[in-house]
């Protein structure tokens, strides 16, 4: 029996370690790079390159927001961002010539539309997620080339240089003529983003769905609306994302919004978002989001290339994964 | 018999955390030799023959096959040791083929890389010729045959090893009359050819069909081995239960209230068909049946996780029709489910969380979640079910199976229920669980709560059951009620083949 009870001892511990790091490993993780980044230059450590850091992956960081709510749930990922971001900014420009208003908001409801799509396939038909929303991002793709003829569409052109200019300087607003409206945006959404999922009944259920998706079921927990509600925010996000890349590249073009699905998803399970669902919160996506910016800062200081640290990204969530996965086999051990 | 015992157990045991669940028992087996195994659930059956399997490495007693000791530490050590198991579930991986099935980790090849396909086809057929499938296609999927001739591929896969003793455990749940014949048929030669058998079966009646012998375990213990011909089913039983005295039951003297669940020639085609039954207010309403009896799914159907096809539910004087698990709450409908890992709790979850999570939207003002409503609640499930370590915070994986079942139980009792639906509730306790557990369930129906009880544990059922209904192969066959139910009634009645004398 004193084994025994040894050895329980012994596991909580290693169990409280290990769900300290898991919550707060990313915060340490920033640490780290703020030391590395002071050590490499002397340009890194300035309040200037610190803003630019989190104005570089603000736009990151709304997207990575929406894509928590689906991995929280226990389905991975949304996977039609990428498609959500290029069709919503294009469909916002294309809007352009009815007012700004018109253009945001069918922006917007583009975003809403696939999010419903998404909700209905893999909240009630029960698709594979990742396999489902790839194949949406897919098939956007092939219409947005298809309706704009492969070709860029540029705000001036659709909607004449008074209503253009609104709409780039959208990305452009410093809010008290300091803070990137992006940053804001980011910000706001991860403070409403937290509530809605430690607050809200849709938080607390989803919460349920992503530990057990069978046991929320037959605990009486309307499953198919909660995952769908999921997809919808995520989709939401993207096109909020996806309208003020849009503004801020000037451009309207099929190819806005690569690679925001994988950078989202390292984003958030670095932030401690298990990919099993479940667990997590948007304050670790924040960390995730700024972890990415950092790693990207310091490499360019290094005189990487834009290429290589696409690589250097590719390598650091191949490794995320790996030891999110390697910390569920953990767990898993525990619930056998 | 001068014969050397193809498997002989001496003094082996196994004991867990707070019980021995095999305890000093002696077994054997002669080469064509059937050997039945039986004893009520927890008797320490599964236990001895995981022991077998090498499933454990820590037991202690000696094991000897064809008379020379062996340590069977490990599966792989069974299997080189010529045991073969065949479980309830079968391990046959269908979209896979017959031959890729019964081949499995030996398929033949040649030249290093190439599958032998010539080989293949003559193995497997020969493999299935020892069961009398040499009719299939061995590049048949598996899904495609039918669930008795998977059974007897899963036998063949087992064959295919060349085995000394092959244990099957309760190889005839899923299968009908005519096919049990033609198992007992294969059985047969099997014997013939001098392979010793160990069969488990809850089914008496087929074990006086294909049995030599008999073993009956209880509590641990074996009570006793005896020729086949030298006992009657009633023998077994009363060996099987243990007592001659039948337990005492508690129901008589508790009060019953308005009719309040009734269900009206209820049916879910393929599962149960016309059942109809009502519960009083403070009824405990039992039900019991062997496997694939349809007991779950009645349970599942009334609390609206699978459809009903036809029949009604009546909840107190009014017509109902329950499309999922939150409208059956909504009327006060609950069902605690049998498989408490992957339906009932959320395991990497706290025990609160677990507890509040049917109370969610009621706890709920506007959009925002008032967790602090729970907090009185969940501390007052705690104290009432004695879960232990009293830690609201504790992930309830981590809590042993007693502690576990309880929170389940606990997280029904939270939502107040009219109608109470238990299924297998104190399945794989410990005996202390087990004993909070009936008080709880003893206190509800004393507080007016309807409650329907299945399980296959029939001291459980004959202690709480004001009456027990008994179900055979998806069909109603009748009741028993408190005062003539006895275990011994109850395990003739499941076992039995006509209709049920008590039947009102």
């Amino acid at each position: 029996m004193l084994v025994k009870s040894e050895r329980i001892e012994l596991n909580k511990r290693r169990t409280k370690t290990a769900g300290w790091i898991e919550k707060f490993g990313v915060y340490i993780m920033i640490l780290v790079l703020l030391i590395l980044g002071t050590l490499i230059s002397n340009k890194f450590l300035t309040i200037d390159n610190l803003a630019n850091v989190v104005h570089a992956v603000a736009l990151l960081g709304i997207v990575a927001v929406g894509v928590t709510f689906v991995t929280y749930s226990g389905h991975f990922a949304d996977m039609s961002v990428p498609g959500i971001i290029a069709l919503s900014g294009m469909v916002a420009v294309d809007m352009l010539r009815y007012g700004l208003v018109v253009s945001l908001a069918s922006g917007l409801v583009t975003g809403l539309m696939v999010g419903l799509i998404n909700a209905f396939v893999v909240g009630k038909l029960r698709a594979n997620p990742i396999i489902w929303t790839l194949a949406v991002a897919f098939v956007i793709n092939g219409v947005v080339r298809w309706l704009y003829r492969g070709e860029q569409i540029y705000p001036d052109l659709k909607a004449g240089e008074k209503l253009a200019t609104a709409f780039v300087n959208l990305a452009r607003i410093n809010i008290g003529g300091a803070v990137p409206i992006t940053v804001v945006v980011f910000l706001v959404m991860v403070i409403i983003g937290q509530l809605l999922l430690t607050k809200t009944k849709f938080g607390v259920q989803l919460k349920l769905i992503g530990s057990s998706y069978e046991v929320a079921r037959m605990t009486g927990v309307n499953v198919t609306g909660m995952v769908g509600l999921a997809f919808i925010l995520s989709a939401l996000a993207a096109s909020i994302g996806g309208i003020l890349l849009t503004s801020l590249v000037k451009i309207g073009a099929y190819y806005n919004g690569v690679g925001y699905d994988f950078r989202a998803v390292t984003a958030i399970v670095l932030g401690g978002v298990s990919l099993a669902g479940g667990k997590g919160n948007m304050i670790g996506v924040l960390g995730g989001v700024v972890v990415i910016g950092l790693l990207n800062n310091i490499l360019t200081l290094l005189g990487v290339g834009t290429f290589s640290q696409t690589i250097v990204q590719g390598l650091v969530f191949i490794l995320v994964v790996w030891f999110n996965t390697y910390s569920l086999r953990k767990l898993g051990k525990a619930d056998g | 018999m001068d014969l050397i015992p193809a498997l002989q157990m001496k003094k082996v045991s196994k004991k867990f955390p707070g019980t021995m669940a095999v305890d000093n028992v002696d077994f054997e087996v002669y080469p064509g030799e059937v050997h039945a195994l039986v004893g009520e659930n927890g008797a320490g059956k599964s236990t001895l023959m995981k022991m077998l399997a090498g499933s454990f490495n820590d037991y202690t007693g000696q094991i000897y096959i064809d008379g020379k000791e062996v340590k069977l530490y490990s599966p792989a050590i069974a299997k080189a040791n010529g045991i073969a198991m065949i479980y309830q579930e079968l391990s046959l991986a269908r979209p896979l083929t017959i031959a890729e099935n019964v081949l499995v980790g030996r398929l033949p090849v040649r030249n290093k890389w190439f599958l032998d396909k010539k080989a293949l086809i003559e193995e497997t057929k020969a493999c299935l010729k020892s069961v009398e499938l040499d009719y299939l296609d061995p590049f048949t999927p598996v899904e495609e045959i039918s669930q008795h001739e998977a059974q007897l591929v899963e036998i063949a896969k087992a064959l295919g090893n060349n085995p000394r003793i092959l244990v099957m455990d309760e190889p005839t749940s899923a299968l009908s009359r005519e096919e049990v014949e033609r198992l007992f048929k294969i059985i047969g030669k099997l014997k013939q050819q001098g392979l010793a058998i160990v069969y488990i079966s809850h089914h008496l009646t087929e074990i006086f069909q294909v049995a030599d012998r008999v073993s009956v375990m209880r509590d641990g213990r074996k009570v006793g081995t005896l020729n086949i011909t030298d006992v009657t089913q009633e023998e077994l039983i009363e060996m099987m239960v243990g007592r001659s005295i039948s337990q005492v039951n508690n129901a008589a003297d508790r009060i019953l209230g308005e009719v309040v669940l009734e269900v009206k020639n209820l049916s879910r085609y393929g599962f149960f068909h016309h059942i109809s039954f009502c519960v009083r207010a403070g009824e405990i309403l039992g039900i019991a049946g062997l496997a694939g009896a349809g007991r779950s799914e009645l349970g599942r159907a009334i609390s609206g996780v699978d459809p009903v096809d036809a029949g009604e539910i009546i909840l107190a004087g009014r017509k109902i029709k329950v499309k999922n698990m939150a409208q059956a709450l909504q009327y006060g409908i609950a069902y605690l489910t049998e498989d408490r890992k992957t339906q009932g709790l959320a395991l990497r979850l706290t025990v609160e969380e677990n507890l509040l999570a049917p109370l969610i939207p009621r706890h709920c003002k506007g959009f925002i979640y008032q967790k602090q409503i729970g907090t009185g609640i969940v501390k007052k499930l705690i104290d009432d079910l004695h879960i232990s370590p009293p830690d609201p915070s504790r992930i309830v994986g981590n809590l042993s199976g007693g502690n576990q079942q309880k929170v389940l139980l606990g997280k029904w009792l939270a939502t107040g229920p009219r109608v109470l639906i238990l299924d297998e509730p104190t399945r794989g306790v410990d005996i202390g669980a087990k004993v909070t557990i009936h008080t709880a369930i003893e206190k509800l129906a004393a507080q007016g709560v309807a409650v329907i009880l299945i399980s296959s544990d029939i001291p459980e059922l004959v202690r709480l059951s004001d009456r027990v209904l008994i179900m055979r192969k998806g069909h109603l066959l009748g009741e028993i009620p408190g005062k003539a139910c006895t275990e011994e009634a109850v395990l003739l009645a499941i076992n039995s083949e006509g209709e049920i004398a008590h039947a009102s």
